[in-house]
C-alpha cells in the first residue's frame, strides 16, 4: 500500500482547503495534507538551497516568500488520523494530519508563521529547542496571550541555529499533545558545516503514545502511564514506512520523543553515532558508536550510520511492549496451565471462546480473530519467514545495492543469498528429553542443589 | 262453587309442579359447563360422574401427560382431576337434592281418632296439610331454582379460580426450569472459572488470593444453583397439585420454553372495552345480580310466610256410634287453622326482606364497581408486563448479546481473561433469567386479566408474580408461598 502510494506525490496529496483567499485576507492559504502516507521529500522552490528530509508517514509544509520572509500558515484543528490501515483515530493535529507537517528552514532564514485555531478550545505553539525572542517561545500565559478559537496569531523570528526541532501545543500541552498535536522543526545548516556531515538520505520521526479504549476512536487524555498505541509519527507497524538506503550510503535519522515515557531506540546490523540533539550538532570527540540510543522524554536525537550491510534491518523501540499493538496490561499468564477438559465446556458457555495464552502469546500474530471495530491488532505483520509478531514503534531498515538516490519506494523482503539464513539443524536429535520447567532439585534424575553452610530452608532468614 | 274448583285446580297444578322436581342427573355439572363456555380452553371438561366416563378420563390424562403437557394440557386435567373441584361439584349435586327436597310438597298428615264414651262411640279421620306451603309453592320453587343458579354460577367461579391457578402454577413451573437452565449455565461458567484458577495456582501463575476470588464465585453460583433447583421443584409440585397427580404421573415433562410474547401492542387485548367486557361476563356479576333478584322477589312473600306462616287446612270425616241403637251420624267438614296476626303483622319480617334487598343492591353496586376497577387495573398491569417483558426481549437482550461479543472480541484481543470472559458469560446468562421472568409475569398478568373480565377477582394485584419471584434470587425469603 505505501509502496504503491508513496510517491503520489506533493501535488495530488497535497490538497488546499476550502477557504476563501478573501476571508483569509493576507494570510497564506494553508495547505491540508489528506494521506497519511510518507510524501516525497519537498525540494527547496526558492531560498536557500538545502537537502530535504523524508518525514516517515509525513509531509513538509510548502511556505511562501514575501519580501525575503518564508511565511508557513499552520491550522490547528481536529482530524482523523489513520494510524493503520482500517484503524481511525481522532486526534488534533496541524493542517489535516497529525503530526502536522514539518517545518523545513535554513539557517539564518527569516521565518513567519501564522497559527490559526480551529480546536475548539485555546492553543499556542511552543518552538521547541529554537533560539528566538522571547515572546515568540509560545508558552501561554508567559510570554503571549493564548490563541482563542477562531483566531490567527502570528510568530516571527530568525531560525538562528541548525539542528533538529520540534513544535507542539503550550497550553492545555497535556490534552492537546495526548491528542496528538506535535510537528518536526528542521533547520538546516547553510552551506557546510564543521560538524554536519552531508548525507545520502535524512529521515525524521517522531515517537507519540496514545491510549485509545478498543473499540474506540478519541485517545484517553487523562492516561498517564497506561498507553496502548505507540506510534512513529502517529503509524504503527506493519503501517509505518520503511527506512530505505543505498548500499554505503550516509543515513541520518531524526527522532523526537513526546511520550511519556524514554524511548531506547535500537537498529540491528549496524552501529551510529549520535551526531546531534535539540541542543544542536554534537562535536566529532563527544561522539560514541552505539546501537540503541535511549530518547528521554521531550528529548531529539539525531543519529548518522553508514549502511553497509544489505538487508532487512529491525528498527525499532527496544521496550518491548512499546513493539506491541493494543493489548490488556492486567491479562494473567496462562503459559504452561493445563487446559485439558476444559476448553469445549468453556466453548459450550461462550461459543466463540479459542484457547489462547497456554503457550505464550506469539500464537496471536497468527490467529485471525475479530477484535472490536477500529482495535489496532496486539502483534501482527507478514515477514517473508512467517509472522514478525510486532506492532507499534517497529519499522524496517532496508539497505540494497544500487538504489536511485532518489528512490525511496520499499524494495520488498530482501534475498538472502543462499546459505546465509538461519536453518534447521539437519544433524541427530538431542538424545536427551528436553529439559523440564520444573522445581530445583524436583525433576527425575536431576541433581538435588545444596546451599552450602546453611541449615535447613528459611530457619536463617 | 266454580271458584272453589279453580282453586282447587290451581292447588293441583302446583302439586304436579311439586311432584315434577327432581334431581339433576349430572348433579348439574352441564349447567356449570354451560356457565363456562368460552372461558376455558377448547376440549376442557368437567369430571363425569360416572364410572365408564371417568376410567376413559383417565386414558386421556395418561396420554396427555405423555406429551409435555403445555399450559392449556394443564388446565384441561385440572379440571377432569383436582380432587378439590371434585368436591365442590359434588356438593353441588347434594346441594341440588336439598332443593329437590325443599320444593316436594310436605306430606298431609292423616289424625285418626278413637273416642268412646256411655253411650257414643266416636272415630275421627282428620287430612291436614300446610295451606302455606302449598300456597307459596311457585315462590319457593322460584326461590329454590335461583338458589341452584347461583350455586351454579359459584361453582362455575371456583372452576375458572382453579384454570387460573393451574395457568399460574404451569407459568412459574416452565419458568422455574428455566431459571434452573440458566443458573446450570452460570454455574458451570463459574465452575470452570474455579477449576481453571486451580490449575493456574498449581503451576504458580495465580496467587492464592487470585484463586480464593475465582473459587468464591464458584461457591456463589454452586448455592444459587441449588436454590434455583429447589424453586423448580417446588414450583413444579404446586403444578402437580393442581393437576392432581401422584405416582408414576409425576413423570410428566413440560416445555422448555414459556410462549411467546406478542410481537407488537397492536397484538395486546385493548384496554378500551375492559370494564364493559367485565360488567358484562363476570359471573361473580351474574351470580350478584340473580341475588338482587331473588330477593326482590321473596319480598312479595315474606310477609305472608311470617303472618300466615302455618296455616293449616284440615279436612275431617268423623263418625260417631250410638253404641246401643248402632245408629251412625257422620260429619265431614273443613278446618281451617289461622294464627291470629294480633302481635306479629309480619311487618319485621318484610322489613327484614326489604333491608335485605337493599343490601344486595348495594352490594352490587360495590362489586361493580370492584370490577371496573379490577379490569382497568388488571389491563394496565397486562399491558406494563408487556412493555416491561417486551423491552427486556427487543432491547436489553440484544444488548446483553452486543455486550457478550465485544467481550469475546476483547479477549480476541488478549484485552482481558478467560476469567472475564466466563463472568460475562454469567452475567449475559442473568440477562437472559430476567427476560424469562418478565415473560413469565406477562403471562401471569395475562391469566389475572383474563380472569378479572370474564370470571371474577384476581388475587391481590401483584401476588401471583410475588409468590412466583425467583427463590434462586439470594436476597428473596425462601417462605413466601408458590401458586395460591
Amino acid at each position: 500500500m505505501q509502496r504503491r502510494q508513496f510517491f503520489s506525490g506533493a501535488a495530488s496529496a497535497v490538497a488546499a482547503a476550502a477557504v476563501s483567499p478573501v476571508a483569509m485576507a493576507a494570510l497564506p492559504e494553508p495547505v491540508i495534507q489528506t494521506s497519511a502516507d510518507t510524501a516525497a521529500p519537498l525540494a527547496p522552490p526558492n531560498g536557500r538551497p538545502y537537502q530535504p528530509v523524508v518525514t516517515l508517514n509525513g509531509w513538509t509544509l510548502p511556505w511562501r516568500m514575501n519580501a525575503g520572509v518564508k511565511e508557513f500558515h499552520l491550522v490547528a484543528e481536529a482530524v482523523v488520523r489513520e494510524v493503520a490501515p482500517g484503524f481511525f483515530v481522532n486526534m488534533w493535529g496541524y493542517n489535516g494530519q497529525s503530526p502536522g507537517p514539518t517545518i523545513e528552514v535554513v539557517e539564518g532564514d527569516r521565518v513567519r508563521i501564522f497559527v490559526t485555531n480551529r480546536l475548539p478550545e485555546a492553543t499556542t505553539v511552543h518552538w521547541h529547542g529554537q533560539r528566538l525572542p522571547n515572546g515568540m517561545d509560545g508558552v501561554g500565559g508567559l510570554n503571549q496571550p493564548h490563541i482563542p478559537p477562531g483566531k490567527t496569531f502570528v510568530y516571527e523570528f530568525e531560525a538562528r541555529r541548525p539542528g533538529t526541532f520540534m513544535y507542539h501545543p503550550h497550553s492545555d500541552e497535556m490534552v492537546q499533545m495526548a491528542m496528538g498535536m506535535m510537528g518536526l522543526w528542521i533547520t538546516h545548516p547553510k552551506g557546510r558545516h564543521p560538524q554536519i556531515a552531508e548525507v545520502a538520505r535524512d529521515y525524521a520521526f517522531l515517537l507519540s503514545a496514545y491510549a485509545v479504549e478498543p473499540g474506540a476512536m478519541t485517545p484517553r487524555v487523562a492516561e498517564m502511564t497506561d498507553f496502548n498505541i505507540w506510534t512513529f509519527n502517529s503509524r504503527a507497524f506493519p503501517a509505518i514506512t520503511p527506512l530505505v538506503a543505498g548500499l554505503g550510503e550516509r543515513v541520518r535519522i531524526r527522532v523526537g520523543n513526546l511520550t511519556m515515557t524514554n524511548h531506547p531506540i535500537h537498529i540491528h546490523g549496524h552501529e551510529f553515532e549520535v551526531t546531534g540533539t535539540d541542543g544542536g550538532p554534537v562535536p566529532r570527540s563527544a561522539r560514541w558508536p552505539e546501537v540503541t540510543t535511549d530518547v528521554a522524554v521531550g528529548q531529539m536525537r539525531q543519529i548518522e550510520l553508514i549502511a553497509d550491510e544489505p538487508g532487512d534491518w529491525a528498527f525499532h523501540c527496544h521496550k518491548s511492549h512499546h513493539t506491541m499493538g493494543a493489548m490488556g496490561h492486567d491479562v494473567p499468564t496462562m503459559i504452561g496451565v493445563d487446559h485439558k477438559g476444559l476448553v469445549g465446556k468453556i466453548q459450550k458457555i461462550v461459543p466463540d471462546y479459542m484457547l489462547m495464552g497456554e503457550r505464550g502469546m506469539g500464537d496471536m500474530g497468527a490467529m485471525q480473530m475479530p477484535l472490536p471495530d477500529n482495535t489496532f491488532p496486539m502483534m501482527t505483520g507478514k515477514g517473508p519467514f512467517g509472522n514478525i509478531e510486532m506492532g507499534g514503534m517497529f519499522t524496517t531498515f532496508k539497505v540494497r545495492k544500487g538504489l536511485a538516490a532518489q528512490d525511496y519506494r520499499d524494495p520488498g523482503w530482501y534475498a538472502q543469498p543462499p546459505g546465509t539464513a538461519a536453518n534447521e539443524w539437519q544433524g541427530a536429535p538431542l538424545d536427551a528429553q528436553a529439559p523440564r520447567q520444573t522445581l530445583p532439585g524436583t525433576a527425575p534424575g536431576a541433581p538435588s542443589v545444596h546451599k552450602p553452610a546453611t541449615g535447613s530452608g528459611h530457619a536463617n532468614h | 262453587m266454580k271458584r272453589l274448583s279453580t282453586r282447587l285446580s290451581a292447588l293441583a297444578a302446583a302439586l304436579l309442579l311439586a311432584g315434577c322436581a327432581s334431581v339433576s342427573p349430572d348433579g348439574l355439572r352441564s349447567d356449570v359447563a354451560q356457565q363456562l363456555q368460552g372461558r376455558l380452553p377448547d376440549e376442557a371438561a368437567l369430571p363425569a360422574t360416572d364410572a365408564q366416563a371417568q376410567q376413559l378420563a383417565q386414558t386421556q390424562i395418561n396420554a396427555w401427560l405423555q406429551q409435555p403437557v403445555d399450559a392449556d394440557t394443564a388446565v384441561r386435567i385440572a379440571l377432569l382431576n383436582n380432587p378439590g373441584l371434585q368436591v365442590q361439584l359434588a356438593q353441588l349435586g347434594v346441594a341440588d337434592a336439598q332443593r329437590v327436597q325443599a320444593i316436594t310438597l310436605p306430606n298431609p298428615s292423616l289424625s285418626l281418632g278413637w273416642f268412646r264414651n256411655g253411650h257414643e262411640r266416636e272415630v275421627e279421620r282428620k287430612l291436614s296439610f300446610g295451606l302455606v306451603d302449598l300456597l307459596t309453592l311457585p315462590w319457593r320453587s322460584r326461590w329454590q331454582g335461583w338458589q341452584m343458579e347461583q350455586a351454579t354460577l359459584e361453582a362455575a367461579q371456583q372452576t375458572l379460580l382453579l384454570a387460573a391457578d393451574t395457568r399460574r402454577a404451569w407459568l412459574n413451573a416452565v419458568a422455574a426450569e428455566q431459571a434452573l437452565a440458566a443458573n446450570t449455565r452460570m454455574h458451570d461458567a463459574a465452575a470452570l472459572g474455579g477449576e481453571l484458577a486451580r490449575r493456574m495456582a498449581v503451576v504458580g501463575n495465580f496467587s492464592k488470593l487470585e484463586q480464593a476470588r475465582e473459587l468464591a464465585q464458584q461457591q456463589q453460583a454452586a448455592a444459587q444453583l441449588a436454590r434455583a433447583s429447589l424453586a423448580a421443584e417446588q414450583a413444579r409440585e404446586q403444578l402437580a397439585q393442581r393437576m392432581g397427580l401422584w405416582g408414576q404421573q409425576l413423570t410428566f415433562t413440560l416445555p422448555q420454553a414459556l410462549p411467546p410474547l406478542p410481537k407488537a401492542a397492536s397484538d395486546l387485548r385493548s384496554g378500551d372495552d375492559a370494564e364493559a367486557t367485565a360488567l358484562r361476563e363476570r359471573l361473580d356479576l351474574g351470580a350478584l345480580r340473580r341475588n338482587l333478584e331473588v330477593s326482590t322477589d321473596r319480598q312479595g312473600w315474606a310477609a305472608l310466610g311470617a303472618v300466615f306462616g302455618d296455616i293449616g287446612l284440615t279436612y275431617s270425616r268423623n263418625t260417631s256410634t250410638e253404641r246401643d241403637s248402632g245408629h251412625q251420624e257422620r260429619t265431614r267438614g273443613w278446618e281451617l287453622d289461622v294464627p291470629l296476626p294480633l302481635f306479629d303483622w309480619g311487618s319485621a319480617a318484610s322489613s327484614m326482606a326489604r333491608h335485605q334487598v337493599q343490601a344486595n343492591a348495594a352490594q352490587l353496586r360495590e362489586s361493580a364497581i370492584r370490577a371496573r376497577s379490577e379490569a382497568r387495573s388488571s389491563w394496565r398491569a397486562y399491558r406494563t408486563a408487556w412493555d416491561l417483558a417486551h423491552q427486556q426481549q427487543t432491547e436489553v437482550l440484544p444488548l446483553a448479546q452486543l455486550v457478550q461479543e465485544e467481550t469475546i472480541y476483547r479477549y480476541n484481543g488478549m484485552f482481558i481473561s478467560v476469567w472475564q470472559l466466563l463472568a460475562q458469560a454469567r452475567s449475559t446468562t442473568q440477562a437472559v433469567l430476567t427476560a424469562t421472568e418478565a415473560q413469565r409475569d406477562f403471562w401471569l398478568a395475562e391469566t389475572d386479566l383474563q380472569l378479572a373480565l370474564s370470571g371474577t377477582s384476581p388475587p391481590p394485584a401483584g401476588a401471583s408474580a410475588r409468590a412466583a419471584r425467583n427463590p434462586a434470587a439470594p436476597a428473596a425469603p425462601q417462605n413466601e408461598p408458590q401458586g395460591h
